[in-house]
């Protein structure tokens, strides 16, 4: 067993503790319901209205959605998982609700619990029936929305719960908070590497998160020898390091905006006009594109991925790599929350031109790409293992279609889960970081 | 007044003023909740942008990515279909072509009768075999409410009564009079049951389709 093996299995055991942490769920059945429909009610807009009274009903977007493909059962249809949602609009808002009202009865506490397998367990919001509907229907956000107002009621999976209340109460995430960050640091500077801490002003923010400081030390040693070699003025900041949001998986709306906070006070301290999200997916989307709307005015930064940030600046020549070793032919994963719902497509493409790699892509790449199985939380959700595994098997065809010899992603739950599944199955395509790759063939690297 | 006049006066009258308030009530209902301002920097701004990803959204929904459309051929294609074939009959129709001069000012040729009644047969055959296919397939199953089956059967009877004036059927006893009026009310039924059921889509459906384009662009996605 290789020591990343064996990072990665206690990993794994300190996940399946995370039920027993998470805090008691003390409201009655009413309060539940109420809360849920409340968090509804305020979430629903013009815009998921509209999506909501135009469905057809037709199931194509069954047949986009990997928990469904993998198991053909029908609860997985993603828009049967927003069926919470739309009972509450069509009772409640709908223009048409004095007639819906006679058809549809309230919804109850026992289906929130129901649906917590469906828009949790079975979702990783990762948008491919977005693309996939004939009416143009936004169903991720339907059922982002409906995780909000599971969230609400109490009704997230335990290991999220239990995750987010550590974020929130001790901003910690896994036991690893700012006092790891400066021990990794200072392990990283033993090495001779320069990382700048809490410097007073910098142009560049860097986050990272306790996943990559517990198994992916190397993805941070790679972004700060990238960054270093950008001579860019660079921070990372002990009080807002902490690009993961488990607000927003859990659907905890005030976490959620606690979390963004954080990291906009610590760049708005530090003067940073750019912040970089590290190789983790939803951290993304969290500050990138919920962050502004969660505190209600735009961010006065720019957010960028760390492989939008690299690929654009190999583009524009500052960033120098040299061709790697011999031929080499490699897949590239995009992770949904960076590709799908993030636009961010030709930037990590650039970058492997630039290395020179054969780029054998899969079938469904860009943004039609499968998900890992695991965003959206749902890697830390025991109950969802099983899924997880049928899921893993799309996802292993199709890379093993391209004939590559590894497969490269920027997302490091994409890499957890498809190491975790490949593991269980003896798969053993590399899984490699895209910033790692890039650092370890700058040309200014003897 | 016979059953005939009144679907071609008050009946008819009825229908249109529910078809038109239904519409204007629900559509106006779902523009006047409230819109969100999206405060996020766009990575491609202005609103050039979002009409034009709007507007591939609305051309290019309907021709998915292959590795989408791939496993949804036989809906995609049907669907497409008997919605061609539905218009086609309704709009090309002689028997039909002096009401829609009546009601437009102007109009345009038919088609011939021989080659509609094949449509209209093929139309009726893929809506038929898509609601049996409704009634038995998991997914549609588990989606499928009373909606569903209204909507179908009251999309599918002017197409069966229309056959039955056509052919001038007089099934029952009925005389060729009461078929046509069975006919006409059957579309007045549609009318009605217009803006209140999934049928609204008609209305909506590109709406939608150029909201998620216009919202997936502001992010870089063209969706």
């Amino acid at each position: 067993m290789t020591p990343a093996d064996s990072a990665l299995g206690e990993f794994e055991i300190r996940v399946k503790e995370l039920e027993a942490l998470a805090p008691p769920v003390t409201l009655s059945d009413e309060e539940r319901v109420s809360r849920a429909k409340q968090v509804m009610l305020e979430k629903l807009d013009s815009h998921t209205a509209m999506d909501l009274e135009t469905c057809v009903h037709c199931g194509m977007c069954a047949e986009a959605c990997h928990f469904y493909e993998s198991t053909q059962d029908p609860k997985y249809t993603p828009i049967h998982k927003a069926y919470l949602l739309r009972k509450v609009y069509r009772r409640e808002l709908s223009p048409v609700r004095l007639l819906n009202k006679l058809f549809l009865r309230e919804i109850t506490a026992k289906q929130l619990d129901e649906w917590t397998e469906l828009a949790f367990n079975s979702c990783t919001e990762c948008g491919r029936c977005d693309l996939m509907c004939p009416m143009g229907i936004h169903i991720s956000r339907a059922i982002s929305i409906t995780r909000e107002a599971l969230g609400a009621a109490g009704a997230a999976p335990a290991e999220l719960r239990a995750v987010e209340y550590e974020q929130v109460t001790k901003d910690t995430l896994f036991g690893v908070g700012a006092k790891q960050l400066t021990q990794t640091i200072e392990e990283l500077r033993a090495r001779g590497l320069d990382i700048p801490l809490d410097k007073p002003t910098a142009e560049v923010m860097l986050l990272t998160t306790a996943v990559d400081l517990v198994l992916y030390k190397e993805t941070l040693a790679a972004t700060a020898k990238i960054l270093n070699a950008l001579k860019v003025s660079w921070t990372l900041q002990s009080c807002g390091f902490e690009a993961a949001n488990f607000g927003m998986l859990s659907g905890h709306l005030r976490g959620q905006a606690l979390e963004s906070q954080r990291i906009i006070d610590a760049a708005i301290a530090c003067g940073a006009k750019i912040v970089i999200t590290p190789e983790c997916g939803h951290a993304y989307p969290a500050l990138r594109w919920e962050a502004a709307n969660d505190l209600g005015k735009p961010l006065p930064f720019d957010v960028m991925a760390i492989s939008e940030y690299v690929g654009r600046e190999i583009r524009s020549g500052r960033l120098k790599v040299h061709p790697i070793d011999g031929p080499r032919k490699v897949t590239y994963q995009d992770p949904c929350k960076i590709g799908r719902h993030g636009g961010v497509f030709e930037e990590p493409r650039a970058a492997l031109k630039a290395l020179g790699v054969e780029l054998h892509e899969m079938e469904s790449h860009g943004k039609t790409q499968y998900c890992c199985g695991g965003g959206g939380g749902v890697f830390l959700i025991d109950a969802a293992e099983p899924l997880r595994r049928r899921t893993f098997e799309i996802k292993q065809h199709q890379v093993d279609e391209t004939g590559a010899d590894a497969l490269v992603t920027t997302c490091n739950t994409c890499r957890l889960s498809l190491s975790s599944a490949g593991r269980k199955v003896n798969w053993n395509t590399p899984i490699e970081s895209l910033v790692e790759l890039v650092a370890a063939n700058l040309a200014d690297t003897p | 007044m016979t059953l005939l006049d009144f679907a071609r006066g008050p009946g008819f009258f009825i229908a249109f003023v529910i078809l038109i308030a239904g519409i204007l009530w629900r559509t106006s209902g779902l523009l006047l909740l409230r819109w969100r301002r999206n405060l996020a920097k766009p990575r491609i701004p202005g609103p050039v942008a979002a009409v034009a990803g709007g507007l591939r959204a609305v051309a290019m929904r309907s021709v998915p990515p292959h590795e989408l459309e791939k496993n949804i051929t036989f809906q995609h294609f049907t669907g497409y279909a008997w919605h061609i074939g539905w218009f086609v009959t309704f709009l090309f129709l002689g028997a039909h072509l002096p009401f829609i001069r009546s009601i437009l000012g102007f109009g345009w040729p038919n088609l011939p009768n021989g080659i509609l009644l094949v449509i209209t047969a093929i139309t009726l055959g893929i809506l038929l075999t898509l609601y049996i296919r409704r009634l038995f397939h998991p997914v549609l199953r588990v989606i499928t409410d009373m909606d569903d089956h209204i909507s179908v059967l009251l999309t599918i009877l002017p197409l069966v009564t229309g056959i039955a004036a056509f052919a001038h059927w007089s099934a029952f006893g009925l005389r060729y009079e009461k078929v046509l009026a069975i006919h006409l009310l059957s579309v007045e039924a549609l009318m009605v049951w217009l803006p209140f059921g999934k049928i609204f889509h008609c209305v909506t459906g590109l709406l939608t389709r150029f909201r998620l384009g216009a919202t997936f662009i502001r992010r870089g996605v063209r969706a």
